[in-house]
């Protein structure tokens, strides 16, 4: 089973790797959520299923929530330009 | 013999997920891909859970697909102007 924990290692850090390439800030929320998502099933690979059950609880509701209440609320770059 | 053949599956929709995550040209497609990888991911710790015969880890399943919903439902709800 060792095959599992490497596909999951390589699949978090190409994720992680694209966070930096991506234009959008959304598009890096989104990204986040999935890179939460691989670590959760990690803590529960390395047998800590509590540890899992909190970083799912963060890493897919509450960081999102706060991010995308937070993109909500400011302005990006080009906007506050124009104004 | 069964389960590893439900490994290998649950892979391969995990890449062809990861692969739309990584091309995916708007915002709807990377959402929806990673909203695809959650439903896999929980099918995917219940299987762990049945492979290392753990009943607690089959709550990190649950936590996971109930607050899931939460992040994508946000997100969701931002593009289309409400929030």
């Amino acid at each position: 089973m060792l095959y599992l924990l490497s596909f999951l290692v390589l699949a978090m850090l190409g994720v992680g790797i694209a966070i930096i390439f991506v234009k959008d800030i959304l598009n890096a929320v989104i990204l986040s959520t999935v890179v939460s998502l691989v670590a959760s099933i990690i803590f529960l690979y390395i047998a800590s299923p509590d540890v899992a059950i909190t970083e799912a609880a963060i890493g897919a509701a509450l960081t999102t929530v706060v991010f995308v209440i937070a993109i909500k609320h400011t302005k990006s770059k080009e906007t506050s330009d124009k104004e | 013999m069964i389960l590893t053949l439900s490994f290998v599956l649950i892979g391969l929709a995990v890449l062809f997920s990861l692969i739309r995550l990584f091309k995916g040209p708007t915002v709807f497609d990377r959402i929806l891909a990673a909203d695809t990888l959650a439903v896999i991911t929980t099918a995917l710790l219940v299987l762990m859970s049945l492979l290392f015969s753990r009943v607690i880890y089959m709550d990190v399943a649950l936590v996971y697909v109930v607050l899931g919903f939460v992040g994508v439902v946000v997100v969701a709800r931002y593009l289309e102007g409400g929030l």
